[in-house]
């Protein structure tokens, strides 16, 4: 697709992506937030004026009056002047301060949004992220989602690293990072908590769903290198399958995967699988040309925003494997990028997705900053299939379900890749 | 030093059924607002967050958001909530009007409910306890459930107590099916709500195999009527016999400051029953109202660790005033009062303003009170009809 010449505001946008992708594809911990929103901002994809959205990190202190910023105040200040007073009045221990109020206040009106991607960074946090992206900070290989102030939650320790390593499992609830409670903060925030210089420990309190007491594991960051693409051929002669793995949605997404399909379709396989298992996304523009790759020129996806706009992203007629016999491997941790492009080569039948159902996360995050130095990350936009199935909240439901538990993992057993080499050998489905 | 202190006490909370006071809910306020905010207008309260940040996120919100921004209320309600969020103190919350209107009918006494307490444990799940005879316990509720589902539909992370109430509660006659687990098991229990007006307090005799009578008054939460119902108690079990008084303060969450005291007050002739210390202020002793029917013969406390807030306050005067000696396991551990302040749009605050010490002035909140006599009670006692922790307390009784 056409890359229109960087305007300042997409260049902008590119910083901003590209920085946290440097978060996530140089690899630390995935927050969901991170994986997923932050680094789908759109990136180096321009499909807007440029002056649709105020550029991140010039958002604000420049508001011109807008209908919305000419009301005289937005925010009510009766009720909470009233509270401040009783709490001034009665309040057994010290009052916390003016800002540490204020954080509490605008996390408190976000999370009435009941929007689990919508984010307050507090700056603290923000100016940690800063911090974050001259490259320094490492991570423990895990991915987070937030439960709307309910709680934070890892989703996906990735094998070998040090949260894995250290016992750190899917599932667990984070009470606190270094001491620090976080049941309130954003999965951005936590993620800017856990992240650090590589070697040091981080100490994460964890509650256990079969365990009756939050426990504490200490966890070494460190670098999490994963490859971006991995390739290779199961079995041999007439029925041999090609197989490759992307890691995320990252800027050389398209270019790699595109060489590694290259030189197995070279060997010609009998079909073809695309492992988007843990995926947490990526870029936009990435997604679209990795659906390229597989797809007819068609809508590849659509996307709604505040004021009701569609917009249809579209694939073109360039891709190296629109034929071969296709299979998708997805699973709870495939989300954003991953989703859409699952969900794409769904409605349009161009292969079988096998697995379990995606993580769910159809929508875009604009990240901006407010006059005090923290974050605003807003659910600007979402996205639909091809066939207009939404994908927030519900995911993409695999046409073959096949679960591969922990003890599979612990055995290196991987049903899931079995039931799609068997079914693009022999077009056998998995009794139920 | 007069117990009547010019305060209103609210009994808060009261579960479905009789009394979840959520680790006890000693609750004062309401009415009369000690400081005279109410109704002081303050365009911008200093200290507090700052009206133009809040603007700017909101106006941010409301410019790009994808989906449906929240009514203003809602979103005011949300900057409320967060802000006492910064507290950092699980008791001290922000309830929304219609919750509110909740907590007033349970103050009149009378709905449908299930028949149950609960309160929220360390790891923030909702335990449950069935009342004898209610509708829960015929469904099958047992001691120490943890509440997963309400018809269907999965609690939040954190449970608010208040919006759990909401949802069991509901006409009389109508079903409402919990989902809880026991242990590693879950069970589906449909249960048909009742009226139910059970009684704080319940009393019996029990004979030792030595043949000595012990008096066993159980109160499982202190309501208004509750010092009536054991002075009633006592002068019942004292006719028919009892050598001496087994209180049965385990399960108890907690209930009414007053109610508390005065029944510290029927077993302790004259001394201390708590301290109440607030910010920044000398502490305020609150004192045995006199005349007691019991205030000497032999008497244990049982305890346990559900025994919270009221139960504490009453435990911990007899123990400091060496009255009786507390049997069973620590206590929960919850010394603090909240005030609850109404919003002028009907929602409202709770606001803790008090720790509680024992007459000795050891703390209460977070600590709990360590029983004189250590008793676990085996799990799998209840369901055999045991109780060793009630056989510890009469072989204290009558050694």
């Amino acid at each position: 697709m056409n890359q229109p010449s960087p305007s300042r505001s997409t260049q902008i946008l590119r910083g901003t992506a590209l920085a946290l992708i440097g978060v996530f594809a140089g690899v630390i911990i995935f927050a969901m937030g991170i994986a997923a929103g932050i680094t789908l901002t759109r990136g180096d994809f321009s499909f807007r004026g440029a002056s649709a959205f105020p550029p991140p990190g010039t958002a604000t202190g420049s508001i011109s009056p807008t209908p919305a910023a000419a009301r005289t105040a937005e925010v009510d200040q009766k009720l909470i002047n009233e509270t401040l007073s009783q709490l001034k009045g009665n309040w057994y221990g010290e009052l916390p301060g003016s800002d540490a109020l204020t954080n509490g206040a605008i996390r408190g009106m976000v999370s009435a949004l009941g929007d689990d991607f919508t984010a307050y960074v507090e700056p603290k946090y923000a100016r940690l992220l800063e911090e974050d992206t001259n490259g320094t900070f490492e991570g423990i290989g895990a991915t987070l989602r937030s439960l709307n102030g309910a709680g934070i939650q890892i989703v996906r320790v990735f094998e070998g690293f040090p949260a894995s390593k250290a016992g750190v499992q899917n599932g667990d609830y984070i009470e606190s990072v270094n001491g620090v409670k976080v049941a309130t903060l954003s999965a951005t925030e936590v993620a800017a908590l856990i992240r650090g210089p590589g070697g040091t420990p981080v100490t994460l309190r964890l509650r256990r769903a079969d365990t009756p007491k939050p426990f504490e594991i200490i966890v070494v960051r460190g670098k999490i290198v994963i490859p971006l693409v991995t390739s290779k051929m199961i079995g041999t002669g007439p029925d041999k399958i090609g197989y490759v793995s992307l890691y995320d949605f990252s800027a050389n997404a398209r270019k790699q995967l595109e060489l590694g399909i290259r030189e197995l379709l070279d060997q010609k396989p009998k079909g073809l699988i695309l492992d988007l298992r843990d995926n947490p996304g990526g870029l936009l523009s990435q997604a679209i040309e990795v659906g390229d790759l597989f797809l007819p020129e068609g809508d590849f996806i659509i996307e709604r925003d505040q004021a009701g706009n569609v917009k249809r992203l579209r694939t073109t007629n360039s891709g190296i494997a629109q034929a071969i016999p296709l299979a998708v491997l997805v699973n709870g941790g495939s989300a954003s990028a991953a989703e859409i492009v699952a969900g794409a080569i769904q409605d349009y039948g161009r292969g079988q997705i096998i697995g379990e159902t995606t993580f769910g996360k159809g929508s875009v995050q604009l990240p901006m900053t407010l006059s005090n130095g923290a974050q605003l990350r807003i659910t600007i936009e979402r996205w639909f299939t091809p066939k207009d199935r939404a994908i927030h909240g519900t995911g993409i439901a695999p046409d073959i379900t096949v679960v591969r538990s922990s003890d599979d993992s612990k055995a290196n057993r991987d049903p899931q890749l079995d039931a799609a080499v068997n079914f693009l050998q022999t077009g056998a489905k998995p009794s139920p | 030093m007069s117990l009547k202190r010019p305060i209103l006490v609210t009994l808060l909370a009261i579960g479905w059924g009789i009394a979840m006071f959520f680790g006890g809910w000693a609750l004062r306020g309401g009415i009369s607002s000690p400081n005279g905010a109410l109704g002081r207008p303050a365009p911008q309260a200093p200290g507090g967050p700052s009206p133009s940040l809040l603007d700017e996120a909101w106006s941010k919100v409301r410019e790009s958001y994808v989906g449906q921004v929240p009514s203003d209320t809602l979103r005011n309600y949300g900057a409320v909530r967060g802000a006492i969020q910064t507290l950092n103190d699980r008791f001290s919350i922000f309830i929304e009007p219609q919750i509110r209107a909740v907590e007033r009918d349970q103050q009149r006494g009378s709905f449908g409910g299930v028949g149950a307490t609960l309160f929220i444990n360390d790891e923030g799940q909702i335990v449950l306890t069935p009342i004898r005879d209610a509708p829960a316990e015929k469904a099958g509720l047992k001691a120490n459930d943890i509440l997963l589902a309400i018809d269907g539909v999965p609690l939040a992370q954190k449970p608010e107590l208040n919006e759990v109430l909401l949802r069991i509660r509901g006409d009389v006659g109508s079903i409402v099916n919990l989902t809880v687990g026991r242990g590693a098991d879950r069970y589906e229990l449909r249960i048909v709500r009742a009226v139910i007006e059970t009684p704080s307090t319940t009393w019996r005799i029990v004979t030792t195999t030595a043949g000595a009578k012990a008096g066993v008054i159980a109160i499982q939460s202190f309501t208004a009527r509750t010092p009536d119902e054991v002075k009633r108690a006592i002068n019942e079990l004292r006719r028919d016999g009892a050598a001496g008084l087994v209180l049965d303060l385990r399960d108890n969450g907690g209930g009414l400051l007053n109610a508390s005291i005065e029944v510290a007050s029927q077993f302790i002739a004259d001394g201390v029953v708590l301290l109440e210390r607030r910010r920044e202020q000398p502490d305020v002793s609150f004192r045995a109202s006199g005349g007691g029917l019991a205030t000497s013969g032999p008497l244990i406390a049982l305890v346990n660790a559900n025994s919270a807030s009221a139960s504490e306050i009453v435990a911990g005067a007899l123990q400091d005033n060496g009255r009786a000696k507390l049997v069973g396991t620590k206590t929960y551990g919850k010394g603090s009062a909240q005030y609850i302040y109404d919003l002028s749009d009907g929602s409202s605050v709770h606001i803790t303003f008090a720790k509680w010490y024992t007459p000795k002035g050891r703390s209460i909140d977070g600590v709990g009170l360590i029983p004189d006599i250590d008793a676990p009670r085996a799990e799998d006692e209840a369901r055999r009809g045991q109780d060793s922790q009630l056989t510890a307390a009469l072989a204290l009784l009558f050694p």
